[in-house]
């Protein structure tokens, strides 16, 4: 069991394009992946290997999302997961 | 009696014709699909919408597609249906239900984006329906404007563009993707229009202005006086560009330039023939490395590769190696974040770190080659100086020595980085082509950052300073002793008044998406090779692509 958090930093928040990126990501790995919107509701997590769910968590700019794995290989999916998000889903960060 | 009806404004243009009603309930049904299978089936489609707008050069709108092509084989929208078809319900109003659950789920969030990507799931759950109930897709018989309380914009791209002339909606706004969609393909459109459907049923014919926002039913003598005008002239380009698609791509006095087709997936390279492609010029390779979570094997792209050089018979295809890099990160090729990653580990710099990811492509593209007998002509994205080239000649030479059988292959270079312009005399004298990305090339020239939609306005790629450095690339390429040829593939060869100016400035082929062929060949045709030379001259000599438009526009 692996588990991070991180803020999102897109202008946009998770929209339908990167969520798109993150899910394919996601969907990249062995690992149950799931997905926490702690800023809108720390009770409701996701799929990280569904858009549906991913979108349906609301993420907007600045809210902390949690990330948890389980699997042979949830290490290396959450970091590198974390990793995507940090570096904007292939978005222009206007902070960054 | 014409009637009036206000709505917004959505995409200029105006257009009259019949209205065809849209309802976007499924009737009619043929031979069924499982839920799994009607799922996949729509993904696939969604895939191939997402594959042609990226290679029109519409990169913001392919990726509305590529979400609805997840959306469609998601496990939680599938599993909501598949839990009610083992409830007893019939898969088709299992998945209509299961899509109206999420879409309210959406449309239930205080995000204006999200909810109005509810659209997007409805129009995914009705995809799927389709093909649950194996009805037909929507198409046009005659020329009309499509009349709907909403319309998905996967419908809209797939009904036929020679018969779609215009849009008018009862809801939507602005920004929906409806809207936007018929902005970038320049279809006329009025959307937000209340009681349209309604007072449409009756209407035999329908008039739009879609810069007035205003939308004319059954239109009198006055009305269609008022918008005949710029009906005619809209008209009459159309069918002119339609009667040029079958000829060649020449000047009024015969000179020809190689007509190729850009492709992004195998499967767009027979369409590309059938609609008169001389050849394919770029085809796209990450299609096959995109969307998975490892990477493809030298097999799986061999045979991706054989199809299409299959498709092309003795015409010659352009395979580009992978064009990948940090803007649109692959789970297993993990790169660094990137401040720019325009600037950065990108296409063949990635070979620094990743060898293996061109070793296995170049070797499938020769097996490819080996299995159908055709040559093929490699070519790599972002090279900078020699150095990148000799690197790729090496990869290449391993490579035949790996496939000995593979007829050798032609290798060529993007000339896209401004330093491969400066060189392009060093860099000719070791290859058999180049082709320019102009929109690359325009973007590092001019420095305006392609994303980034502030600045767009200034990446215009007839500005003098880029056909200037065009001139250079084909001036260098003709003082070679071994001859190298010159192509463009950027959006600039599937822009008329680009294309004429290409023309003029002597580039061998133009490569564009293949719904350019017929105003491209229209423009070049209508004037000579000295015409065209001339006007390119006198281009470069201008201070601004708005001067140098002018100057094409009036000449």
């Amino acid at each position: 069991m692996a588990r991070a958090e991180i803020d999102l930093r897109n202008p946009s928040g998770l929209h339908a394009r990167p969520a798109a990126t993150f899910v394919r990501a996601a969907g990249g790995y062995a690992s149950d992946v799931r997905v926490t919107n702690l800023t809108r509701d720390p009770s409701k997590s996701a799929s990280a290997k569904s858009v549906i769910g991913v979108m349906g968590l609301g993420v907007a700019r600045g809210h902390r999302v949690r990330l948890e794995a389980d699997g042979t290989d949830a290490e290396v999916a959450v970091a590198s997961l974390v990793e995507l998000i940090a570096g904007g889903l292939g978005e222009a960060l206007d902070d960054g | 009696m014409s009637e009036r009806l206000a709505g917004l404004a959505a995409a200029p243009g105006v257009a009259i014709a019949a209205p065809w009603v849209y309802r976007p309930a499924v009737t009619g049904a043929g031979e069924g699909a499982s839920l799994e299978e009607a799922a996949s089936a729509a993904s696939r489609d969604l895939e191939l919408l997402a594959g042609r707008l990226r290679n029109d050069g519409r990169a913001d709108e392919a990726a509305i597609f590529d979400a609805q092509a997840l959306m469609a084989t998601d496990e939680e929208l599938i599993g909501l249906a598949a839990a009610r078809v083992a409830g007893g319900e019939d898969a088709a109003s299992a998945m209509g239900a299961a899509g109206e659950a999420v879409a309210a789920t959406f449309e239930a969030l205080d995000d204006e984006l999200l909810s109005a990507r509810a659209a997007d799931v409805r129009d995914v759950a009705a995809r799927i329906v389709r093909h649950v109930v194996g009805a037909d897709a929507p198409s046009l018989d005659r020329r009309s404007i499509v009349v709907a309380v909403d319309l998905a914009p996967s419908v809209t791209v797939e009904l036929d563009r020679d018969l779609l002339a215009g849009i008018a909606l009862e809801g939507g706004s602005r920004t929906s993707h409806a809207a936007i969609l018929a902005r970038a393909l320049a279809i006329p459109a009025v959307v937000g229009v209340p009681g349209l459907l309604e007072r449409a049923a009756t209407a035999t014919e329908v008039a739009i202005d879609g810069g007035a926002g205003l939308v004319v039913l059954d239109p009198d003598e006055a009305a269609r006086d008022s918008l005949a005008g710029a009906v005619q002239a809209a008209e009459a380009a159309r069918r002119a560009d339609s009667a040029y698609r079958d000829r060649p791509l020449a000047t009024s006095d015969g000179h020809r330039v190689l007509c190729a087709a850009n492709v992004a997936e195998p499967g767009e390279a027979a369409a590309a023939f059938a609609d008169g492609a001389e050849g394919i010029g770029l085809f796209r390779t990450e299609f096959a490395f995109a969307g998975r979570g490892t990477p493809p094997s030298e097999e799986e792209q061999a045979a991706a590769y054989e199809s299409v050089l299959r498709a092309a018979g003795d015409a010659p295809v352009v395979v580009r190696l992978a064009d990948i890099g940090g803007d649109k990160p692959l789970p297993y090729l993990p790169i660094d974040p990137e401040a720019n990653p325009f600037l950065g580990v990108r296409a063949i710099r990635l070979a620094d770190r990743y060898p293996e990811l061109f070793t296995t492509q170049v070797r499938a593209i020769l097996r490819a080659s080996e299995r159908t007998g055709r040559p093929a002509s490699i070519m790599a994205p972002m090279v900078a100086d020699v150095a990148d080239v000799a690197f790729v000649r090496e990869l290449v030479r391993e490579a035949c020595a790996a496939v000995p059988n593979a007829p050798a292959p032609r290798v060529g270079i993007m000339v896209e980085i401004p330093s491969a312009v400066m060189l392009a005399d060093q860099l000719a004298e070791m290859i058999d082509f180049m082709s320019i990305g102009t929109n690359d090339l325009t973007q590092y020239l001019l420095a305006v950052d392609r994303t980034n939609p502030a600045v767009a306005e200034r990446q215009d790629p007839v500005h003098p300073a880029v056909l200037r450095a065009i001139a250079r690339v084909v001036d260098a390429a003709r003082a070679t002793s071994r001859g190298c040829e010159v192509a463009v593939c950027g959006e600039m060869a599937g822009d008329p008044t680009g294309a004429a100016l290409l023309v003029g400035l002597g580039v061998d082929e133009l490569s564009m998406g293949p719904a350019s062929f017929g105003s491209v060949k229209r423009a070049v045709a209508a004037r000579s090779h000295d015409e065209l030379r001339s006007l390119a001259q006198r281009a470069m000599t201008l201070r601004s692509a708005a001067e140098v438009r002018t100057l094409v526009g009036e000449a």
